[in-house]
């Protein structure tokens, strides 16, 4: 891999250079956290850690029409558009090499390949926060999936070349970069060593396909199931979610119908139920079991490693505290501080007394 | 296939259901055109009560043995019943829940007597379905154009629309909004409907459920981690109800009798 050094007084010029290629999205302040937003590049927050919702939104639009039918024909519809996301932490480029596999590998999904054809990512080094654990899930580095990568040691970046159409991009900028020295080197280095000695998180993950599949019958599940809201958020923000559904729209406007494809998720009521009203998970347990199998057993099997990235989304977005770590801790016979935990003597309070 | 023949009804409730059809101003004529409308008293002077329906749209909860007569008639001719805004779907604010004591009790109170209102005798407050079969539903308090709009192109086409069956928070975090729950504010997006867009949550103003309790909702989880975060019972209690309709009553009734125990025995 080729590796370039940036002044840090040239990162704005260099990502306004980017911008030729296309819009210029990277992570911008919202309340007390992030999203990624279309923006000038002095609004980018290159401290932030974690978007509300992964770059997944790119790629697999929230909500976007497919298809158009009129007069009983049917056209394809594609909304792409040529775009510079900036600001992928390692983490989120591994989960961006999942979606790829799952996205082209079978069936291969054209409007995920247009949109991703259309993009040119700009990963961005990260330091991690008390809820970072992609060091426990081999996804804290990333040599592929980006066209450009920067690592930021505070005075200067490293811009790392990951594609050919980084390389082609980087012409643009050409006079902005500089070769790097043996200092440069060194700095990188030492700027990794102290990067890894900031994760907090610890946590035996590697053991989880076995011991979710020992414990599929655990009486922790139902205690979740008791606890989760259905709410969805866990797997809207997961970059590694890949499911959505499908439907029809029509427009008594324009006599039109759309086919709208939207996020969908495991954990709601009727995403296992069948024609004839049969459902196959109806009860909550059931259905995070299920999201918990898949992600850390069944994608294993079929991909060779677990969807979880380590990103920590879920530990940070679920209400009720049920995500990767709190569920691997339960499994592993730790009590998790977690709500559902808890839960059990909110209630047992409510009976006593009743 | 003829234009299908439709009837648009209010029973019990603002009547603001029917007039938020009546502000699709731009595509009212599209409706008119797309459906022959047999009855819509407040829009047009049609009113052809002795054809069959291919599709009734009724609003409003029923609250007196008039409404409970008008919504057999309907049913009885309509080949689709779809309930439209809170009223006709959950029973509306006016069926939530208010206390402990029976529906009569509470009527008393506010009416002084138990035949207070002489026009047609009074039925406690209750949605469509707990009388007919209803076959599809608009929740909505009340309800809006778009998805008013959607719903009659589908039913135009013959489709029989469903009720999403995921809650606010989906929509929320497809507008990647900062979660209000998480920052302990009593928000009910997780039991609600979605389908509005997550509008209030945009705002950074808490859902307080308007459309509707969804189905098989965990309404214990949320109250129960309400009360961890500091909300009294008789909080969480006020605002499950505004729009908990009929059927979160009973439920809400049972939650505050044990925590009223469990207070008093400490
Ligand atoms: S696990 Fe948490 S985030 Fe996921 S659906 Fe349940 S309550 Fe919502
Ligand atoms: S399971 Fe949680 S930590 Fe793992 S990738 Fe998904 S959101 Fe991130
Ligand atoms: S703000 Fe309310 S609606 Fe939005 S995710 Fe949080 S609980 Fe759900
Ligand atoms: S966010 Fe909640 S209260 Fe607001 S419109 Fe939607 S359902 Fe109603």
């Amino acid at each position: 891999m080729r590796v370039f050094k940036l002044k840090r007084d040239n990162f704005i010029p260099f990502m306004k250079g980017l911008g030729k290629f296309g819009e210029l999205w990277g992570p911008v302040k919202k309340g007390d956290h992030h999203v990624y937003a279309q923006a000038s590049p002095e609004q980018f927050d290159l401290k932030a850690i974690r978007t509300i919702v992964p770059a997944k939104k790119f790629f697999l639009p929230k909500k976007s029409t497919i298809l158009k039918f009129k007069n009983n024909e049917w056209t394809e519809h594609f909304d792409v558009k040529k775009r510079v996301i900036f600001g992928l932490h390692p983490c989120d480029i591994h989960a961006l090499n999942i979606y790829h596999k799952f996205y082209t590998r079978l069936y291969p999904d054209p409007y995920y390949l247009k949109n991703r054809e259309a993009t040119l990512i700009v990963g961005l080094s990260c330091l991690p926060d008390e809820h970072c654990f992609c060091n426990l899930t081999d996804t804290e580095t990333v040599n592929e999936g980006f066209d450009l990568f920067l690592t930021d040691l505070e005075d200067r970046f490293l811009v790392w070349i990951g594609s050919p159409k980084g390389d082609e991009v980087l012409k643009l900028v050409k006079d902005l970069i500089e070769e790097t020295t043996q200092e440069d080197i060194d700095e990188y280095v030492a700027w990794r060593k102290k990067r890894r000695s900031m994760f907090q998180v610890s946590l035996d993950l590697e053991g989880m396909p076995e011991i979710l599949t020992f414990n599929y019958d655990s009486p922790i599940w139902e205690e979740m199931g008791d606890a989760c809201l259905s709410c969805g958020t866990c797997t809207m923000v997961c970059p590694t979610c890949t499911c959505f559904d499908i439907e029809d729209e029509y427009d008594i406007r324009t006599d039109e119908m759309d086919r709208q494809r939207f996020w969908y998720s495991c954990v709601f009521r009727e995403y296992s139920m069948v024609a004839g009203g049969h459902n196959f998970r109806e009860a909550r347990s059931e259905r995070l079991k299920l999201w918990y199998t898949h992600k850390l057993v069944g994608f294993m099997s079929e991909y060779g490693s677990p969807a979880c990235v380590g990103c920590g989304r879920c530990v940070v977005s679920c209400p009720v505290d049920i995500n990767v770590l709190t569920v691997a801790k339960a499994l592993l016979k730790e009590k998790p501080d977690a709500f559902w935990a808890r839960m059990a003597s909110l209630k047992n309070m409510e009976v006593e007394h009743a | 296939m003829g234009k299908p023949k439709v009837g648009i009804y209010g029973l019990t409730g603002c009547a603001g259901d029917q007039l938020n059809i009546i502000n699709c101003e731009d595509e009212l004529l599209k409706i008119f055109d797309i459906f022959e409308i047999e009855s819509f008293v407040m829009a047009s002077r049609a009113k052809n009560e002795n054809v069959e329906l291919d599709v009734a749209f009724v609003e409003g909860s029923v609250s007196t043995e008039k409404d409970l007569e008008h919504l057999m008639e309907i049913r009885k001719k309509s080949k689709i019943l779809v309930a439209i805004g809170h009223c006709a779907v959950f029973g509306g604010v006016q069926s939530m829940f208010m206390g402990k004591e029976p529906w009569i009790e509470r009527y008393k109170k506010v009416y002084g007597k138990e035949n207070a209102v002489t026009l047609t005798p009074p039925l406690e407050p209750k949605p469509l379905a707990a009388y007919v079969k209803v076959d599809a539903v608009l929740p909505g308090c009340p309800i809006e154009k778009e998805p008013f709009l959607k719903l009659a192109g589908k039913l135009a086409h013959g489709i029989v629309p469903k009720v999403p069956d995921f809650p606010v928070c989906a929509e929320c975090k497809w507008k990647e909004n900062e979660c209000l729950l998480l920052k302990g504010q009593l928000c009910l997006g997780p039991l609600t409907n979605s389908g509005c867009g997550a509008i209030c949550p945009s705002m950074n103003i808490p859902c307080i459920g308007c459309w509707g309790p969804i189905a098989k909702e965990n309404w214990e989880s949320e109250a129960l981690l309400l009360l961890e975060k500091g909300y009294k019972p008789d909080e969480i209690v006020k605002r499950f109800a505004i729009f908990g309709g009929t059927e979160r009553a009973e439920l809400l009734k049972n939650f505050l009798e044990s925590h009223q125990k469990q207070e008093s025995g400490k």
